[in-house]
């Protein structure tokens, strides 16, 4: 008897209705027990039973069994798909070798801007750090009005020391002192010397490489050169106990050898004389004034002290308290400022030279991520307009299993891959640039791979700039859908081009910045040169008065007056430029109030007027015809405003100016004796009776002839001394340095930014051009016109490039106005100048963007066409 | 640690599992209720409970190999889990404590 079977309706009802993935294993379990049933029941019983269970296992009574999805899957992670990572974007980067070529040579500019910029600002920052009480140093400096300088009185080291507990230690180092230094056959001129306390090397973490640290600055008799100098004056013997001879009368055996001066320290010096030297003729030291502003005055403040800008201005009060009570009646400010400031914060009169400028720093830090930025946007901008070519693979991948962490993964991996290519073609390009780097910022900088900080921080740029690139097109490319993906074309969601075009106008907002600052720069400068400085500035040498020539005046004047080439000269007490002090002890006729403005003074002879070409306002200049002149002054417009007299009474009028009383004769318009970073300042003029710098005016074209003639003279008088010349003009670009650095570093990075942004319209024109290509073959077929084409496919850039135009021409005029600010004389920003920027960058992007566009239309559209 | 929580009738199941030691499936347990309890409960009702019980973490479930006395149909055989034996474990715990805690004359019918 074969086995019985439930009946049939009920089984098809089963298998119709249970959830299909249980089914099996029910129907099975139903047909076992039907058969148990059966054989303890009989067939009725069984069957109804049967039908019961069958009711009870169908909906809505089943309960579900949840099909299990996941199945397995690699951690995203894993070693085997990071290889397989790495194999994919290889076989990318090499497949599409211009793509690639371009993301990689933006990547790798942008990445060696922003490490040169990064190596100047860590230069810039560094300085004076590598003291090992740097933050414990400070430097007194002083405000009076508007008179801010870094000097302070010989005596008030010691006499604050003394009366303050907070100050642990106190040093002064003299203004740098030129010298002439003879060691055998060797004599040279050097201008690093600086007369410095007993215990410099010990506030100063300057290394002594040979020699007492104790007692190296203690006896007046000796002296301590770098090992620069060593070399150069004594080749490779030891120095030790050599003597060197300075200015052709002192004697000096030589205590020890200092490494070289840092480059990021704001003291540079080559040699160091102990102030005893100095203290044996000088008369500020030995009287130990709290008068007269000449030394360079650090403190070693307690490490309990309050240092924070509250407690140094209290500091400050307190200085000034016993600095009245040291008799005192000049109203003067003391600051402490931390050494570690010097160099970035400092905008001191009479300061050591050399200094940076905390703005500068940060721009060119901003400047830095920017650059980058840019080129992070190229990268994701060229990924994403071609993500339509890789949509299949991220739909195939996500068919086969792919997560999405995996393909975000797969993604960064993949523009990691890039920047740290790119990084290494950057460290490339670094070591070849940093010459010409070093030459612009005039700076020292040194890349050392070695460096495990250096390093680390390059990975980080190199991880960043991964990340960040590479994080749009990772989030946008794994979000697709396989379906719709596989199933045809995928059309771009419309987000998605606006992402796009916000990119490309971000870019050329930073170009088209850059290019603004560069122009205003250089505008900026152009207008310091050509302003009118109140005399002529061009074709004035100088010759210092050196050596012997302080006492052969009379036969100097004689042979300069001899020769056509030199007749025309002044002897002056002091450059223009190197007008660094002042006094605020000036008196004068129905004085209500005292003085409190520094005044300089200037010593010049009967010729100052003509030579400099200084314009007379009212009475005369100094003569020869007058014998009382030696006890007359002439002063500037701005002494004769600052004492309230005007153009008609101020001549006759007597005055008081450092304690001697004489007549003012004449009255000469302003003209600008410093830089124009500053107004221009009071200025009294005195007769030159001792000398101090003589000032040629050479004819145009007979400079050369000029020099040899001085130098003649020189090699007559004043034998022992080498000659040396300078001309003003010259000098006064120097002033403007930094300001003509920056010019030139803003210019190459503008031009660099707006490479690296042309590189990434060019990929981006390449891409819509062949996206188009069809289009571009069905019009072409039509008619259209070479002309029509490429308007066709510039007019969408240029649209976006009008849009940076607005949006940057706020934020440059922002920044400029901001730079300007600094200038007491200030070049106007003209609108033309945004135009131009606006101009420049459009034409560049026109010129990039036809290239391809060119192309294009010049394609035979038989050949787009055919492929359909 | 999570809490347990297992119906009466899930308990029942869960003990039949572990008494048939991998050879519980929808079968062997429905009978081994009846036979042992007398009650006639439905397939329906073992087949929900065994699903819930998987889904609950307390058993773990694998088709074994065909054969042919089912007319070649897989069944599907239960295990318990870890989890589904400290839970049954904690139930007998606790109900030895309760029942500890219980006076001697609290089960005497003396009101009535």
């Amino acid at each position: 008897m074969s086995t019985p079977k439930p009946p049939r309706w009920a089984r098809l009802l089963l298998r119709q209705l249970h959830p299909d993935n249980t089914i099996e294993e029910v129907e099975g379990d139903l047909d076992e027990l039907f058969e148990h049933w059966y054989r303890r029941a009989g067939k009725t019983q069984a069957t109804l039973r049967y039908i019961h269970n069958v009711i009870s296992v169908l909906p809505p009574f089943v309960k579900r069994r949840q099909s299990k999805t996941t199945y397995h899957q690699p951690f995203f992670l894993n070693p085997d798909m990071i290889k397989n990572y790495i194999k994919i974007a290889w076989r990318n980067i090499v497949r599409q070798k211009a793509y690639s070529a371009l993301n990689i040579a933006g990547l790798s500019i942008g990445m060696a801007c922003s490490i040169l910029i990064l190596l100047w600002v860590r230069n810039e920052l560094s300085y004076d750090r590598f003291h090992a009480n740097a933050d414990q140093l400070f430097r007194l400096t002083c405000n009076a009005g508007d008179f801010r300088a870094a000097v302070t009185p010989a005596g008030m080291a010691s006499g604050l020391q003394a009366q303050m507990p907070q100050i642990e230690a106190s040093v002064r180092t003299s203004k740098s002192v030129t010298s002439l230094f003879e060691a055998g056959e060797k004599k040279f001129e050097e201008k690093r010397v600086l007369f410095v306390d007993s215990n410099f090397l010990q506030i100063f973490s300057f290394p002594l490489l040979k020699g007492e640290i104790r007692t190296a600055l203690s006896n007046p008799g000796k002296l301590l050169i770098t090992e620069e100098m060593a070399k150069k004056y004594y080749g490779t013997q030891d120095p030790i106990g050599k003597v060197i001879r300075r200015n052709n009368q002192e004697n000096f055996t030589i205590a020890g050898v200092l490494a070289n001066t840092p480059s990021n320290s704001h003291l540079q010096f080559d040699f160091l004389i102990p102030m005893s030297t100095l203290a044996r003729y000088d008369n500020d030291l030995k009287t130990g004034t709290w008068g007269n502003f000449n030394f360079y005055t650090y403190f070693k403040i307690n490490k309990n002290t309050n240092t924070t800008t509250a407690g140094l201005n209290a500091l400050g009060e307190q200085i000034y308290k016993l600095y009245k009570a040291h008799g005192q009646v000049m109203k003067v400010d003391f600051h402490l400022q931390p050494l570690t400031a010097i160099h970035l914060h400092s905008d001191l009169q009479i300061d050591v030279p050399g200094h940076g400028n905390m703005q500068y720093v940060n721009i060119f830090f901003v400047v830095a991520i920017f650059i980058l930025a840019v080129a992070c946007i190229n990268f994701m901008n060229l990924a994403t307009a071609r993500s339509e070519r890789r949509a299949k693979e991220v739909g195939l991948r996500k068919v086969v299993g792919a997560g999405r962490y995996q393909l975000i993964a797969q993604f960064l991996g993949e523009s990691l891959i890039f920047s740290f290519l790119s990084l290494f073609i950057a460290v490339g390009i670094v070591y070849l640039l940093l010459p010409v780097f070093e030459m612009l910022t005039e700076k020292a900088l040194n890349i050392q791979l070695l460096d495990g900080r250096l390093l680390l921080s390059l990975a980080g740029i190199a991880v960043l700039t991964g990340l960040i690139s590479g994080s749009y097109p990772a989030l946008f490319l794994s979000g697709f859908a396989p379906v719709k993906v596989l199933k045809g074309k995928l059309r771009m969601a419309g987000a998605n081009l606006y992402f796009r075009n916000g990119l490309v106008v971000t870019q050329f907002v930073v170009a088209i910045v850059l290019l603004v600052g560069t122009a205003i720069v250089y505008k900026q400068l152009n207008f310091i040169k050509d302003r009118n400085l109140g005399f002529d500035k061009s074709n004035l040498l100088y010759l210092p008065m050196t050596g012997e020539l302080w006492g052969k005046k009379q036969a100097l004047k004689t042979a300069l007056a001899q020769s056509p080439l030199t007749e025309n000269f002044s002897i002056i007490s002091d450059l223009p430029t190197a007008l660094t002090s002042g006094t605020v002890d000036l008196e004068w006729d129905g004085q209500v109030t005292k003085n409190e403005v520094v005044v300089p003074s200037m010593d010049v002879d009967e010729n100052f007027v003509s030579v400099f070409k200084t314009t007379l306002l009212a009475g005369r200049g100094f003569s020869r015809e007058f014998s009382g002149d030696s006890s007359s002054y002439v002063i500037n417009e701005k002494a004769m405003q600052i004492m309230g007299m005007n153009v008609n009474n101020a001549v006759g009028k007597s005055i008081t100016f450092s304690e001697s009383r004489g007549t003012i004769v004449g009255v000469v318009k302003n003209f600008h004796f410093k830089s124009l970073q500053y107004a221009v300042e009071p200025l009294i003029l005195r007769l030159n009776r001792w000398g101090g710098v003589v000032i040629v005016r050479t004819q145009g074209g007979t400079n050369e002839a000029t020099i040899t003639k001085l130098g003649e003279i020189n090699r007559q008088l004043n034998p022992a001394y080498p000659f040396t010349y300078g001309f003003l003009d010259k000098d006064l670009d120097n002033l403007y340095r930094s300001e003509q650095q920056m010019g030139n570093i803003f210019n190459l990075f503008a031009g660099l930014a707006i490479f690296i942004s042309c590189l990434g319209l060019y990929g981006l024109s390449a891409f819509m051009a062949e996206q188009r290509k069809k289009e571009i073959g069905v019009r072409k077929v039509l008619g259209a016109t070479v002309a029509g084409v490429v308007t066709l496919l510039s007019r969408d850039f240029l649209k976006l490039i009008a849009i940076a135009i607005v949006l940057a021409s706020p934020i440059a005029w922002y920044a400029m106005d901001r730079w300007l600010a600094d200038f007491a004389y200030q070049t106007t920003i003209d609108w033309w100048i945004f135009a131009l920027a606006g101009l420049t960058a459009a034409a560049i992007a026109l010129l990039t963007v036809s290239f391809q566009s060119i192309k294009a239309a010049l394609m035979n559209p038989v050949k787009s066409l055919q492929s359909e | 640690m999570r809490r347990t929580y297992l119906g009466e009738f899930e308990e029942l199941v869960l003990m039949m599992i572990a008494i048939l030691d991998g050879q519980a499936y929808g079968v062997t347990v429905s009978q081994e209720i009846e036979q042992h309890t007398g009650r006639a409960v439905t397939f329906g009702a073992v087949h929900n409970t065994l699903i819930r019980l998987e889904e609950k973490g307390f058993v773990s479930s694998e088709l074994g190999g065909a054969t042919t006395e089912r007319g070649g149909r897989r069944k599907r055989l239960f295990k318990v889990t870890n989890l589904g034996s400290n839970a049954l474990r904690d139930i007998q715990q606790l109900r030895n404590k309760l029942w500890q805690m219980m006076p001697d004359h609290a089960l005497n019918m003396s009101g009535i």
